[in-house]
């Protein structure tokens, strides 16, 4: 069935241009038309581009077209994956070594052939200790063994659950070429900056300032794919140009909410404009309000319930994301199908109640009806995490907390924050990656040291927590971590060491020109094998 | 010098008025809209001459327009006489002191003065301000950082010239300190050009502060005008009024600072011109 | 020639303190910023304590300021402007990619405000207090009065998404294949709204400087006595007053061009164009002290060089000023 497909597809594609030329209606075969170059909106342009060393969202933005991960995030395969660079993943019972197979026929863009020996290499030479993510996940992997070339063998010293693993596979697996990186400075090799992969587009040119350039790769693994020519990102530094681009037809697609949320209801009016709200159900955002437990009003959990009844989270849904998000529960957001529990202590909008625990506490309100000061520090890298530290700083004043509001830029607020923790409250962004050991369990963590963005820089320390996050890191009965990990929510939600307000997934917009879009739960980080332009 | 003469062109005297004007919002703000102009007053993005409560309707976040509007030209005003004010003290002591001291200590300042004159303004002001982070008083500081050079040169070239006369030199002549001939003698009337340029000065520190806003780098604390067309520009296509309105605003006073400094200039200059 | 280059040899040594002074100032500035290079990288992309004290030391930003600033110095004595760390690349090499952009777009601009502003200067000037003047008066300077990126914003809105005569933003057409005069038209293009926003900016300040300046020649003698002589109004206009007021303004160009790179950061941000002002912003955001320190010795060696030619147009238009300031 499937290579009836791709013969139909090849014999088709000789005539795409002919297709192109007559307006023909589009049909289900009309798809295997190929060619086409998309345009898209980047706001930044990240220093480094390996997605293997910087497991970021700016990053795989770009680079994961050309970098591939063992396997990616999937709306309908079986635990919401799709292989890639894998086939197949198997976990001894004793935690202690899981067994990847890999693709065959996949060649890096250089020409050269792809094996278990690039695995081995990305994953002890780079996930482990350069990796932002990777260090916290694989810091108990030992050895890689490849017994052939299309099999590794991961091996850890201690018990790791192979839940996690495969959580951890879309986005802390990408592979890197071994023939380029080895014997090299890794951190400051050129391939960094143009990234040699196995994936569907080649790295062609970036211009500083002006865009970055991908072409298809055309021996890509993938039967009939990719479909486009070219990708093309634009990069359009001010954040109200992405919305006027489309509109001109400057650009095809802004992904990650480059069209403002309060612009997106006009837009979506546009004729051959789309507003798309899927395709990043894996990449969920929260909205945190990150608590200094040094400073001494703060230390007490009655206050940290009162700034939690304070806020008005549907307020904030509506009015800050135009109700795209939603309200949070607690630290693992709800659209965690493995881990999510609604069963927790919640915090309803109450000022009254706020007031009362704050006077309960012992700090009144003073003549000016003001009972103490706070610094608030609001993280500079969405509008929303901005405009909420707007908003909370009213919602602070209804109960007599007067705080002030320091605006950094990124590199002041990373210093302020997590190095000096020179602040009282600060709101963060931090993502939820489809498993709590990868980047939620450390927002709450001791023992952190100082300077890690998005772990817990507050100086709070809770000894039973500390011991659940450890217990749950190796347990590798899936029924049992995830009930692990659901104590852990409910622990978080009665002690409030940090107070979770909201959880988000972007918005994509594009001309409905583009097919194929947020097909799968981390779409836009994703590789757009199977995305095309209709001409 | 009298009213008639500030007025002897209508330029002058609607520049006048809109200075007035600004003057008047600026003092009846904290009394007109006691609440914090930030709080949250209704629903949000509602259009102007819908709810006589907020007559020019909300913000994004549901804050009133007016208050914003009457609290901004508080913050505008206070931005522009502060940034003026350091810069113009700023320069004239540092003219007064290059000029009358000559020599060394007058290359070494106009060295300076050169460098800074030297380096793009704006690029200071925005260098300083993310450096330090945004607050008001780092905005006003910025702004007077880039302007104070226009006043020293002036202020030097006066002294030079007053420096020769004969009053001076009789002061010397009855041993007067030479710091205090300087500041007591000399200053005094070399200061009248240098506070020409104070509507000059006005006008561009609210129209920097304004820019700085743009680039997400305004007081989150304070309502400006600036940082309202900043907020409102996201919002630019669906409620145009949220920038418009307070970029009328700006333009409109910018206008007046500089309508009513020029009229002010020309009337002591036509005054001087008689005598 | 020969003079001009000698003239520029000397101005360029005689300004080495004023750099210097430029240089140790931003360097301490950026040196008292919360925050370092590597806390603006890793706010970016995450990490942990051992990464960051690998980078800081991999980059070079574990040794004292003072060693640092003097490293630097030595590598500028060389002529070296160092290592930019936001784009691991020569700082050099990343301004002078931007550089050509930033001059095509301050170079346009201030043509642009110049011959408009000094014709319109003429017109108003031509009858000082008729509707004629006025209204060209108040007209320029509400232009100056609206933010310069409010009037970009409304350009684009106007011009390239409701009508689509002109694109929105950008150099030039991305990866078109273009190459000479058919690449120009298309630089040419894209420049139009960037220019004209940044060119109305100053449009205002040459207008009311010719303004002013033909006010005062008016007054004088010679005009007097050409009036008096009954020479047409048109002719004097042209011959007399206005050549003489232009003369002031030539002098201003020189003291604007410092003035406009700044302007220009906020108008290359609303256009996406790769131009040394947004590059500074970046500088500044990421950190990066050799390259912020980069971008304004090149600036300010661009001022002196303008400066100079500013001279020397003087020199040409008045040989008594020229002469005296050669000979100097």
């Amino acid at each position: 069935m499937a290579g009836f497909e791709i013969s139909r597809r090849k014999v088709l594609a000789g005539s795409a241009f002919l297709l192109a030329s007559t307006a023909l209606p589009s049909i289900g075969w009309s798809q295997a038309r190929k060619g086409g170059r998309l345009v898209v909106a980047a706001d930044s342009e990240p220093r480094n581009l390996n997605p293997a060393i910087v497991a970021s969202n700016g990053v795989f933005f770009v680079s994961s077209k050309v970098v591939e991960p063992l396997a990616e995030a999937s709306f309908d395969g079986e635990d919401g994956l799709e292989p890639r660079l894998a086939t197949s993943w198997e976990g001894s019972a004793d935690g202690l070594s899981v067994t990847f197979k890999l693709r065959e026929g996949v060649t890096w863009h250089d020409g050269q052939p792809f094996s278990s020996a690039d695995v081995a290499f990305s994953a002890l030479n780079v996930w482990k200790p350069l990796q932002n993510l990777g260090r916290v996940v694989f810091k108990n992997l030992e050895a890689v063994e490849t017994p052939d070339a299309k099999t590794a063998v991961f091996k850890f010293s201690k018990p790791t659950p192979l839940q996690l693993i495969k959580n951890a596979l879309p986005a802390l697996t990408s592979v890197v070429p071994k023939h380029v990186y080895d014997g090299k400075d890794i951190a400051e090799n050129p391939a960094n900056n143009a990234p040699i992969g196995t994936g569907p587009f080649k790295f062609a040119e970036h211009k500083a300032g002006e865009y970055y350039r991908l072409e298809r790769y055309d021996k890509y693994w993938g039967e009939g794919e990719p479909q486009l020519d070219e990708i093309i990102y634009r990069v359009l530094p001010d954040r109200a140009a992405a919305a006027g681009a489309l509109e001109a037809e400057e650009i095809q697609l802004a992904a990650f909410s480059a069209v403002p949320l309060a612009d997106l209801e006009r837009i979506s009016k546009v004729p051959g404009i789309k507003v798309i709200t899927e395709g990043y159900e894996a990449l969920t955002y929260q909205l945190v309000v990150e608590i200094n437990h040094r400073r001494k009003e703060l230390a007490d959990l009655k206050v940290r319930q009162a700034i939690a009844h304070a806020i008005d989270k549907d307020f904030v849904v509506k009015t800050i994301f135009l109700g795209y998000a939603k309200p949070a529960t607690g630290i693992v957001p709800q659209n965690d199908k493995q881990f999510y529990t609604p069963d927790v202590a919640t915090y309803g909008f109450d000022v009254a109640k706020a007031n009362a625990l704050l006077d309960e506490a012992g700090y009144p309100k003073k003549d000016d009806g003001k009972r103490f000061a706070l610094k608030l520090l609001p993280a500079p890298y969405f509008n929303e995490t901005r405009q909420f530290g707007d908003y909370l700083r009213q919602a602070l004043a209804a109960v007599g907390i007067d705080a002030e509001i320091v605006n950094n830029d990124s590199a002041a607020h990373q210093k302020a924050v997590y190095t000096e923790h020179a602040f009282d409250i600060a709101i963060a962004p931090p993502v939820f990656r489809g498993d709590p050991a990868i980047s939620t369990t450390i927002l709450v963590q001791s023992g952190i040291p100082d300077g890690v963005p998005f772990s817990n820089q507050g100086g709070y320390k809770n000894d039973e927590l500390d011991a659940l996050i450890a217990k749950a890191a190796e347990t590798l009965d899936p029924a049992a971590r995830i009930e692990l990990y659901k104590q852990f929510q409910k622990k978080v939600a009665a002690d409030l060491p940090l107070i979770n307000v909201a959880e988000w997934g972007f918005i994509t917009v594009a001309r409905d020109t583009v097919k194929n879009v947020s097909n799968n739960p981390r779409w836009a980080v994703s590789n757009w094998a199977d995305t095309y332009v209709e001409t | 010098m009298s009213l008639s003469r500030l007025f002897r062109t209508p330029e002058a005297a609607a520049g006048l008025v809109i200075l007035g004007l600004l003057v008047a919002m600026a003092v009846a703000a904290p009394w007109l809209f006691p609440r914090d102009p930030l709080a949250i007053a209704g629903q949000p993005l509602l259009p102007p001459f819908q709810d006589w409560a907020l007559p020019l309707g909300t913000d994004r976040l549901g804050r009133d327009v007016v208050a914003g509007l009457f609290h901004g030209a508080r913050t505008s005003l206070a931005v522009g006489l502060a940034a003026a004010a350091a810069s113009i003290l700023v320069g004239s002591i540092v003219g007064t002191v290059a000029g009358f001291a000559g020599g060394l200590v007058d290359e070494v300042l106009m060295r300076i003065t050169d460098a800074f004159q030297t380096v793009p303004g704006f690029l200071l002001s925005l260098a300083l301000v993310s450096v330090v982070g945004p607050s008001l008083s780092v905005v006003v500081a910025a702004i007077a950082l880039s302007a104070w050079t226009g006043p020293t040169r002036i202020a030097r070239a006066e002294v030079l010239s007053i420096r020769e006369r004969d009053y001076v030199a009789s002061a010397r002549v009855i041993g007067m300190h030479p710091v205090e001939i300087a500041f007591r003698e000399v200053l005094p009337n070399a200061l009248p050009p240098v506070l020409a340029l104070s509507s000059v000065i006005v006008a561009a520190a609210i129209l920097t502060e304004a820019a700085l806003s743009f680039l997400g780098l305004g007081d989150p604390n304070r309502v400006t005008w600036g940082g309202m067309i900043a907020e409102g520009r996201a919002v630019l296509r669906s409620a145009p009024y949220l920038s418009v309105i307070p970029g009328i605003a700006l333009v409109l006073s910018v206008l007046g600072v500089y309508l009513a400094g020029e009229g002010v200039v020309e009337g002591t200059a036509a005054r001087e011109g008689q005598a | 020639m020969n003079r001009a280059w000698g003239l520029l040899k000397r101005r360029l040594i005689g300004s080495i303190p004023v750099l210097l002074i430029v240089v140790v100032g931003s360097f301490l500035l950026l040196e008292a910023a919360p925050g370092d290079a590597v806390d603006a990288y890793v706010a970016s992309v995450g990490g942990d304590a051992g990464m960051i004290e690998a980078l800081r030391t991999s980059w070079g930003l574990d040794a004292s300021p003072m060693t640092r600033l003097a490293a630097y110095l030595w590598a500028l004595l060389h002529l070296d402007l160092g290592h930019s760390v936001a784009f691991s690349r020569p700082v050099l090499d990343v301004v002078l990619e931007r550089l050509p952009n930033t001059l095509l777009l301050m170079g346009a601009a201030t043509a642009l405000s110049f011959a408009l502003g000094t014709t319109l200067g003429i017109l108003a000037g031509a009858r000082p207090g008729s509707a004629r003047d006025r209204l060209l008066s108040i007209g320029s300077l509400a232009l100056y009065a609206v933010p310069g990126f409010w009037l970009a914003l409304v350009l684009t809105i106007v011009f390239s998404v409701e009508l689509r005569w002109l694109p929105l933003s950008g150099m030039e057409t991305i990866a078109s294949g273009k190459t000479g005069i058919a690449r120009m038209l298309d630089i040419a293009r894209h420049m139009v709204l960037p220019v004209t926003s940044l060119g109305l900016i100053y449009l205002a300040l040459y207008l009311r400087m010719m303004r002013a300046g033909m006010a005062e020649v008016w007054r004088m003698d010679f005009t007097l006595a050409a009036r008096a002589r009954g020479i047409p109004r048109r002719r004097i206009v042209l011959a007399h007053v206005a050549r003489n007021a232009l003369l002031p303004l030539v002098t201003m160009l020189s003291l604007q061009s410092a003035q406009m790179l700044g302007g220009s950061v906020v108008i290359e941000s609303v256009f996406s164009v790769p131009g040394l002002g947004r590059l500074a912003q970046e500088a500044v955001g990421s950190r990066d002290t050799p390259l912020l320190i980069g971008i304004i010795l090149v600036s300010a060696f661009l001022v002196i060089v303008i400066n100079l030619l500013v001279d020397i147009a003087y020199a040409v238009l008045d040989p008594r000023v020229g002469a005296s300031e050669v000979k100097a």
